[in-house]
């Protein structure tokens, strides 16, 4: 177990990924007030990996959205890379998560009428990337996501773990400056599990890709080095873990 | 990409794809298909006003169409008929004496237009020989001969032999009759013409009218249709003093039936495309509420909403063009194969179609010059059809999508 202070020591100091202040989220204002978000505060560093632990509806899911980008918040500010996002306008956000922020959904969200290499192709078709650069990019992706054998295959064809192994390289496609993901394990089985957190934890180590996952599968906070705990909308814990495996 | 995507979207739900596009495939079959009718029926009708009652223009003296004075003939008619008769474009030309009068039998009396003709003339300028059902044309060594239409011997009870009266006023307003003998029975495609003109010998009738050796109408028969105008021009240019009319002229309601019968055309594609508009927009509605979470996972990784609204499109337009094709192509094997053999509609409505001036033997026609104009209509319907769908997509908040 290390503190988050161990993580910035060092003889560089990390940069700062995410920056969130104050930011409070509430549904119903005007008639039953509940506080998806409560007054948060979370500061990242570039090449964590955190994850966001804590029940059904302490509002994990909430905070990622807030943090992608996906959802604005109803007070305080984040900034990513120095970017206040709360103030970009919908189309601006677009725009930004394209170019920084890579996405992994619970449920394999892939784009079911394109395969493999289409889906992570897709994101890199977006931002105007040149053929001979998708072309590369993929060749490293699916070693990496070690699917090279899968690249013409359509999801409906892949196992739910091949799915989400393939969420992470559409996710790491675009070069994000960290990537978020909304209980990746959540409808896997424990082979499945540990293969995609074995991936992601050596992207994390081998390519300092930051990540910040929701979960409430131990099997993936063991792993996580560190852990922020949320209840009823608001941090409890914060701390850093490292797995077993890791240690 | 999105091309791609979308066409592949559109194959993701076959049988509602595949009945949307067979929709599209029938209306359009369907549009085509009238307006094939409606082509054939017009050119046929044109053909008729031209080839059978009034020709390709007509010469009259200036005075004689507001009255129908019979004593208003061309002058040096003759030697006219002989010049526009030598013309190149010119095919037939036909002299006609013509005042109104009264036909009486034993039984009534009706108002009739009287024709004097020179049969052989006639018979190439209106087809007056090919129209006869019952008895025989004229024959040049008898006298009062009369040639009635269908319509007029059914309500005056004549048959071929039968006398009858025909009393009218000649030159002089002096009111004059002649006793006339049924040599034949005519029947056209335009029952109310049929019913009021009957052709009598020429000579019968100048003798009767005393204009001998005159006559008040040159029918002219171009031998192509295009020449209409520039030998309109050259009759005036070189004969001034004369009325010369162009048959849309002389039958101005023809040209405003085939003028109204277009933008009838379009008004009935439009009604079809629009009734079609509803089962597109059905379609993509439900294609797009299948697929809310999908659409709020591509908002989430960066793709704009001009994308998304451009994924729809393709897709609307691809699922409206496909069934193009196969309208088109069916509409036009029917109409090839009834334009060759006809389509009898006489069983559907024929007098009332004779009463219009339409034969019962339609030949349809593709309107291959409406082919664009039908072509916008589609891509129109198409992007009518996606704003409502695209809307709603665009409208979806990534995060509440993809809770969903």
């Amino acid at each position: 177990m290390a503190d988050i202070a161990d993580i910035q020591k060092g003889p560089v100091k990390k940069e700062t990924v995410i920056d969130a202040h104050n930011i409070s989220k509430v549904y119903n204002p005007d008639t039953i007030p509940v506080y998806a978000v409560n007054n948060v505060h979370l500061h990242l560093l570039k090449g964590e990996f955190t994850a966001l632990v804590g029940p059904s509806g302490s509002g994990k899911t909430t905070l990622l959205n807030l943090i992608g980008g996906l959802d604005k918040p109803d007070s305080g500010n984040i900034y990513i890379n120095g970017v206040d996002i709360t103030q970009l306008s919908s189309g601006e956000l677009i725009d930004f998560r394209l170019k920084n922020i890579g996405f992994v959904f619970q449920s394999f969200n892939l784009i079911p009428v394109l395969t493999a290499k289409e889906n992570v192709e897709f994101i890199m078709l977006l931002q105007g990337a040149a053929r001979p650069q998708r072309d590369e990019r993929i060749k490293q992706l699916f070693s990496q996501i070690q699917l090279e054998d899968k690249l013409d295959s359509r999801p409906a064809q892949l196992s739910g773990g091949q799915q989400q192994r393939v969420a992470v390289a559409r996710a790491l496609a675009s070069k994000p400056r960290f990537v978020l993901a909304d209980e990746p394990t959540a409808n896997l089985d424990s082979q499945s599990a540990s293969n995609l957190l074995d991936i992601m934890d050596k992207l994390n180590k081998e390519e300092n890709i930051t990540f910040l996952f929701s979960t409430h599968d131990q099997r993936v906070i063991d792993r996580a080095r560190r852990v922020v705990r949320l209840v009823d909308g608001k941090i409890v814990s914060d701390s850093a873990t490292v797995s077993t495996e890791h240690a | 990409m999105i091309v791609m995507m979308a066409w592949r979207n559109i194959w993701r739900n076959k049988m509602r794809s595949l009945v949307i596009i067979l929709s599209i495939a029938l209306g359009l079959f369907a549009g085509i298909a009238v307006l094939g009718l409606y082509k054939g029926m017009m050119k046929s009708r044109v053909r008729n006003v031209i080839d059978a009652e009034q020709s390709h223009l007509q010469i009259h003296d200036p005075d004689f169409k507001k009255d129908y004075e019979p004593k208003f003939t061309l002058r040096n008619g003759a030697s006219l008929l002989k010049a526009i008769s030598a013309l190149p474009q010119v095919k037939a030309a036909s002299p006609r004496s013509i005042t109104n009068g009264m036909l009486a039998t034993a039984s009534g009396s009706s108002g009739v237009q009287i024709n004097g003709v020179v049969p052989d003339l006639e018979y190439r300028t209106s087809q007056l020989k090919a129209k006869i059902i019952e008895g025989k044309p004229f024959d040049q060594a008898r006298k009062n001969q009369v040639i009635i239409g269908k319509k007029l011997a059914t309500k005056m009870k004549l048959k071929t032999g039968a006398k009858l009266v025909l009393t009218f006023t000649d030159t002089a307003g002096n009111l004059v009759s002649g006793a006339f003998r049924v040599a034949a029975i005519y029947r056209s495609d335009n029952a109310p013409l049929d019913e009021r003109n009957v052709y009598v010998n020429i000579n019968d009738l100048d003798n009767l009218l005393n204009i001998p050796g005159a006559f008040h109408e040159i029918a002219i028969l171009l031998k192509n249709d295009e020449d209409v105008g520039p030998v309109q021009q050259l009759l005036k240019h070189k004969f001034p003093g004369y009325q010369i009319e162009n048959w849309r002229e002389i039958s101005p309601e023809t040209d405003l039936l085939v003028k109204t019968t277009d933008q009838y055309s379009y008004i009935i594609m439009v009604i079809i495309m629009f009734a079609l508009a509803f089962g597109i927009i059905n379609t993509m509605l439900m294609a797009i509420l299948e697929r809310t979470r999908e659409i709020g996972m591509m908002v989430a990784l960066g793709t704009t909403r001009i994308r998304i609204f451009l994924l729809i499109l393709t897709e609307t337009i691809f699922i409206t063009i496909t069934g193009t094709p196969i309208g088109i192509l069916g509409g036009w094997l029917v109409i090839n194969y009834f334009n060759k053999h006809g389509l009898d509609v006489s069983g559907m409505g024929g007098e009332m179609m004779s009463s219009f001036g339409f034969g019962t033997m339609i030949y349809p026609e593709f309107p291959i010059d409406k082919l664009l104009g039908i072509l916008v209509i589609v891509i129109g319907t198409a992007l009518i059809s996606c704003l409502f769908p695209a809307i709603k997509a665009l409208r979806l908040r990534p995060s509440e999508a993809l809770m969903r």
